[in-house]
Formats: structure tokens, C-alpha cells, sequence
């Protein structure tokens, strides 16, 4: 029965139409992605008006082409300019771009292609075969299995702290601090917003994210002197496959990374950004001994990212698709594009839509296969983008930076929030504190604060409420290993 | 060893170290001033509005504390950093930004783009010219034709003067 669906959902995904759609999909995520601060969800929110008079699955492989594209193509800013196209593509910095900064941009991009392709395609098997098992264990997460969640994503700031864990804790701290502007969640009290209607929902972490990798990187550039372009790098542009060597070092981790990431990406509201943090200090956990380290331009620090992240797409449509629940931002649009086609995501869409949700499996699948191709076919290209001479280069990149912030919300607001992110990011780089935990520390606060305090309410302050959930449990030995286990390898050493 | 670490600590304790982590010092500053704020807000359980708040700016505290007094030297080498150039930039941006609303968004960005490209050492007057009228108007289409963005228009109503997106590719 199921294999009829297959074969249905396989020669409904090969439609012409559809195949034109998927690459349609693939090329605008792409390109969007790859722009700091145009979001997947903001491109598929614009192009869903697009897919209302398309038949329900042509309409999703528009939608799933663009998904896909964009949080692969996150990945190309992210190594050749240190800025991440979309929020998930922020632990692809760490080795993506030490790489290009050693000529090996396209070979970067490459392993990031292949690592991509590796975590869709499982995290869409995971997404085909076990989505029912998987969301029903999504679906036990309470608020101390999500806090327990939540501290194990903050232990990664160890890992991502370089010389100093101190300074990576203040950083991190304050990403948490300044996630608490805005609405309370759970009283609804206004806190620092003064009045500034724009803040009262929040500092617009996107905005932040621009600010710190991108504006921050910018000042650098010409606090180093960007007419005398000292940065220039040649760039090795041979071939368009990976060594059959990047292979054999790649596949095992991205691997893991498309396993991790869809389970993570299948829990609500853990999108591809703390799939990706995870899986990366996995990588970095269990890879002992990395030549080069990690963090100074290792392939396989990229594929973990990169098949994390990836990996969360299919794992965000498990509840989305069988529960009715959205995985992240975009699957929530996704879910409303079905309801305009009356078709109602949840447990009853096995039985009601089974061949729509099997040509939705496949298409997906074959998403996949176009991003490599054509993330292959074009990683040479995007390498030498890199080579264009700084003087263009950066004058471009900050008014894109600028045009972003704007974009997010048509606020310009948010620009001056990107422009003094950017300030406090370059004193701090200045200073030798560490980006990316503040990135860590916006991205998980607001999942560690409303579920900590939930949890703590729950049981009249007592933490025991932590210990008594056997999941929670788990996570949060697993925490305290991941910070353990280094310090103890280190006294033995 | 751990006592020994204590004293070389307190050791370090002066207004030379306070004055060598200016970054620091300003992040305990700002915790400080946010443990005051949050500890006005209205709680009506002790995990209330300010707790979180509270929780990070104490452990901000700590760890900028244990980082000044902490013997590793991790600053940046600073002397190769000129900051100026950066000082330039930024001014720009800010100008770019403060200015839009009164000559909008295409008008802004062109004039921005010209200014920064000649600051960056670009001195042809056809790349000049060609860049910043360029790419504003490129950047228009992408954002406020197809993506439909609202940009900022101002003194030009730069959606009625550029032609609808049909017309540029022909159709």
C-alpha cells in the first residue's frame, strides 16, 4: 500500500510542472538565501499568494524548493564573507570561513553542498518512514524537557568560545540579555522597550545577527585597510566534485548531522539554527584529535553544520505534516498554504491525503538532488565572488546590510538596532570576545526563559522538576558531560 | 594551586585593570543598571518579569569579573588597526540611515554608494556613477517590485517614476 503511494507520489513529483516549480523554488531560495537578512520565510510568506490558484502539490514543491534552497544557500555568505545568509547558517562560520580564507572557498561550498544534500535526504527518509514514531515522542517535550533542551544548546558555547570561555559566557550572556527586551511571555509585561513600539515585540534577532557578522566584519575590513586589499586570497578552482578524501571524511559526520538535525528540527520550535549549533559541537565532541582543529578551517565542522541544518527542514515538516503543529517559521506558512487548498494537516492526513503527502516525500527528496547539482555546478562561481576587489565588495555588502534590516519588517527602526550591533560586535571582536555566543544566546533565551520559569512555577520553585522527567533528565546529563568531559580530558592530558 | 590562584587574582585587583578592559566594565555598568530596572518591575512571584533578566546580568557580572582577573591575555594585537576608516564608515551608515526618510530609500542609497565607493579608493567616474545608480535601482526591483518590501520613498516617489517590472524585461 504504502509502495502504491511511492510510485503515485514518484510520478506526480516528475510532472514537468512540478519539476519546473522545484527549480523555480530551488533558484529564488538560492538567491534569497544567500542575501543576509532576506529570510526563507519572508521569501515563501511573499510567494504564497503565488501557489493559491496551483494545485495543492505543485504549489508545495514552489514552496519546498525555496525552503530548501534558502537554508542551503545560507551557507555561501556565511563562508566567503563570514555573514550568514539566514539565521542557520551562523555554525557554518566557524570553518567555512577559515577555508576561504585559505583559497579553499570552493571547496568549502562544495562540502557544504554535499553535506546539505546528505541531511535533506535523511531528514525527508526520517520525514517518509518515521515521522508518526518521532512526533509523538516530539510531542512529550514539556517545559523542563525544553529547558533541558535549551541549557543543552548553551553548553555549546564552551566549544565556541576560542581562547577565552569567560568572554564566550559574557557574550552569550548577553545575547540572553538583550532577548529579554519586549513582551514577557508569560506575564505580558513590557520590559525595556521604553515605549519604542518597535521594541515592544522584541529586538529583531535577524537584524542583530546582520549587525554583529556583517557591519562588525565591514569596520574590520577597513580598519585593516581596504585599499590595499591585504585579504586578497587566490582561490583553488579546479574541479566540481570533492576529493574522493573530503568524501570519506564528510560522509560519516554529515551522516550523523542529518540524524541529529531532523530530530532535533522535528521538536517545535528547535529550528535549523540550534540543529546546526548542535550537531557542529557534537562534531567537535566526538572528533578527537581534528586536523586542522575546528575553527580553523575543518571540512568536516562545515558538514556538520551544513547537514544539521539542512536536516531540520524534513524534521520540521514531522510534526507539521502529522500533528498539525508547526516544526519552525516556515513549515507555520507551509501549514497555511495547505489550509487554502482545504487540505488539513494533522493525524488525519494519512488517511485523507496519502497521495499528496507521498508526492510531497518525493518531491522533497528530489529537492535535494537539484540543490546538489546545482550547488555543485556553481560552487566555483560563488568562490570567486570573493576575489571581486574589496572596494566594491564592501561598499555593497553594507548597503545590502542596510536594505536587510529594513526588509525584515519594513522598519527602519531595525537598521539602527543593526547599526549598533554591528558597533558593539566590532569593540568586542576588538576585545577578543567571541560572536557567535551571543548569536547562541539570542537563539535559546527566549526557549530557556519561558520554559525555566513555567517549570519552576509548576513546582513551587523546586528544580527537582528537572530530575523527575527521564528526558529532561537525559539532556541535562548529556549537558553536563559535554562541559565535563573536555576538562576532564584535559586534567588527564 | 587554587588558593595560589586566589591571591595572584586579588593581585591583579587595581584601576589598571579596570582601565584595561573598558568592554568589560562597560558590561558590568549596563548589568548593573538592568538588575536596578528589572527589580522595579511588577512581580508577583519570585520568577517573575525580572527574573530572567536579573539571572543574566548577575552572570555577566560574574564572568566579566573572573575574565579581568583572569591572567590570560586574550585582547587583540590593536596596534595594525587604524580607526579611523571604521570611524568614516560608520559615520556614513549612520548619515545613510538618518537621512532616508527624507530622500528615501533609492535616492539615500545612491548617494551612499557613491560617497563610500570613492572613500574606498574607487575613482573612476563611470564605475562611480554606473554602481550607485545601478545597484539602488536593482536592489528596488529585487525588494520593492518582487518582494514586495516597503521601502522608504520620501521626496522622490521612486514607485511611480521607475517603470513596473513588465516593462523593464519587456513583456
Amino acid at each position: 500500500m504504502t509502495v502504491d503511494y511511492i510510485v503515485q507520489g514518484a510520478l506526480n513529483a516528475t510532472d514537468p510542472i512540478a519539476i519546473g516549480l522545484m527549480v523555480l523554488g530551488i533558484l529564488l531560495g538560492i538567491l534569497m538565501g544567500s542575501i543576509p537578512g532576506m529570510t526563507a520565510t519572508m521569501t515563501i510568506a511573499v510567494l504564497l499568494s503565488f501557489t493559491f490558484t496551483m494545485d495543492p502539490a505543485n504549489g508545495m514543491m514552489l514552496l519546498l524548493g525555496i525552503y530548501g534552497g534558502a537554508v542551503y544557500a545560507g551557507s555561501i555568505p556565511a563562508i566567503l564573507i563570514r555573514t550568514p545568509g539566514t539565521p542557520s547558517a551562523a555554525a557554518t562560520i566557524f570553518d567555512g570561513y577559515p577555508l576561504s580564507q585559505q583559497g579553499e572557498a570552493g571547496r568549502a561550498i562544495r562540502v557544504a553542498t554535499i553535506a546539505s544534500f546528505i541531511g535533506g535526504f535523511i531528514s525527508v527518509l526520517a520525514l517518509m518512514f518515521f515521522s508518526p514514531v518521532i512526533a509523538n515522542a516530539a510531542l512529550n517535550f514539556r517545559s523542563p524537557e525544553f529547558f533541558a533542551l535549551a541549557v543543552f544548546g548553551l553548553t555549546i558555547i564552551a566549544s565556541v568560545s576560542g581562547d577565552s570561555v569567560t568572554k564566550g559566557m559574557v557574550s552569550g550572556l548577553l545575547g540572553m540579555l538583550v532577548a529579554t527586551v519586549g513582551i514577557d511571555p508569560i506575564t505580558g509585561y513590557h520590559r525595556f522597550s521604553f515605549d519604542i513600539p518597535a521594541l515592544l515585540t522584541g529586538v529583531e534577532f535577524i537584524a542583530v545577527m546582520i549587525g554583529l557578522f556583517g557591519i562588525a566584519e565591514g569596520l574590520r575590513k577597513y580598519g585593516q585597510g581596504i585599499e590595499t586589499d591585504r585579504e586578497r586570497v587566490d582561490q583553488d578552482i579546479s574541479g566540481t566534485l570533492p576529493s574522493l578524501s573530503d568524501l570519506r571524511a564528510i560522509l560519516p559526520v554529515s551522516a550523523g548531522g542529518g540524524v541529529l538535525g531532523s530530530l532535533i528540527g522535528s521538536i517545535p520550535g528547535a529550528g535549523g539554527d540550534i540543529a546546526a549549533f548542535i550537531t557542529y559541537n557534537e562534531a567537535t565532541r566526538w572528533i578527537k584529535d581534528a586536523v586542522p582543529s575546528f575553527g580553523d578551517g575543518n571540512i568536516r565542522g562545515v558538514a556538520a553544520a551544513e547537514s544539521g541544518n539542512n536536516a531540520s527542514t524534513g524534521g520540521a515538516l514531522i510534526p507539521t505534516l502529522t500533528l498539525g503543529i508547526p516544526g519552525d517559521s516556515v513549515s507555520a506558512i507551509l501549514i497555511g498554504a495547505l489550509l487554502v487548498h482545504d487540505v488539513n494537516p494533522g493525524p488525519g492526513l494519512y488517511q485523507d491525503e496519502p497521495e499528496l503527502l507521498y508526492t510531497i516525500f518525493v518531491g522533497f527528496l528530489l529537492i535535494y538532488v537539484f540543490i546538489l547539482i546545482f550547488g555543485l555546478l556553481g560552487a566555483n562561481y560563488w568562490a570567486q565572488l570573493i576575489n571581486i576587489p574589496k572596494q566594491f565588495l564592501w561598499p555593497i555588502i553594507l548597503l545590502l546590510c542596510v536594505i536587510g534590516a529594513i526588509a525584515l519588517r519594513g522598519n527602519l527602526f531595525d537598521a539602527w538596532i543593526m547599526l549598533g550591533s554591528g558597533v558593539l560586535g566590532y569593540a568586542m571582536r576588538l576585545r577578543g570576545y567571541p560572536l557567535a555566543p551571543m548569536v547562541l544566546g539570542l537563539i535559546l533565551a527566549p526557549i530557556a526563559e519561558e520554559n525555566l520559569r513555567r517549570s519552576l512555577q509548576l513546582s513551587n520553585g523546586s528544580p527537582e522538576i528537572f530530575l523527575t522527567s527521564p528526558i529532561a533528565l537525559v539532556i541535562l546529563l548529556l549537558s553536563v558531560g559535554t562541559i565535563l568531559l573536555p576538562a576532564v580530558r584535559a586534567l588527564r592530558e | 594551586m587554587v588558593k595560589q590562584r586566589i591571591a595572584d587574582a586579588a593581585d591583579r585587583v587595581s584601576v589598571g585593570t579596570l582601565l584595561s578592559h573598558p568592554l568589560s566594565v562597560g558590561f558590568i555598568l549596563v548589568s548593573l543598571v538592568v538588575i536596578y530596572a528589572a527589580s522595579n518591575f511588577p512581580n508577583d512571584s519570585l520568577f517573575g518579569p525580572s527574573f530572567f533578566p536579573i539571572l543574566t546580568s548577575v552572570g555577566i557580572i560574574v564572568f566579566a569579573v573572573a575574565d579581568m582577573l583572569n591572567g590570560a591575555e586574550t585582547e587583540l594585537e590593536m596596534g595594525d588597526i587604524d580607526v579611523r576608516p571604521p570611524a568614516v564608515v560608520l559615520g556614513l551608515l549612520v548619515a545613510y540611515v538618518l537621512v532616508m526618510p527624507i530622500l528615501g530609500f533609492w535616492v539615500g542609497s545612491m548617494l551612499f554608494l557613491g560617497v563610500l565607493l570613492y572613500y574606498s579608493g574607487i575613482r573612476s567616474l563611470l564605475l562611480l556613477v554606473g554602481l550607485s545608480l545601478g545597484v539602488p535601482t536593482l536592489l528596488f526591483y529585487v525588494f520593492g517590485r518582487i518582494f514586495l518590501v516597503r521601502l522608504p520613498e520620501a521626496i522622490v516617489p521612486v514607485s511611480r517614476l521607475l517603470p513596473q517590472l513588465p516593462l523593464v524585461v519587456g513583456l
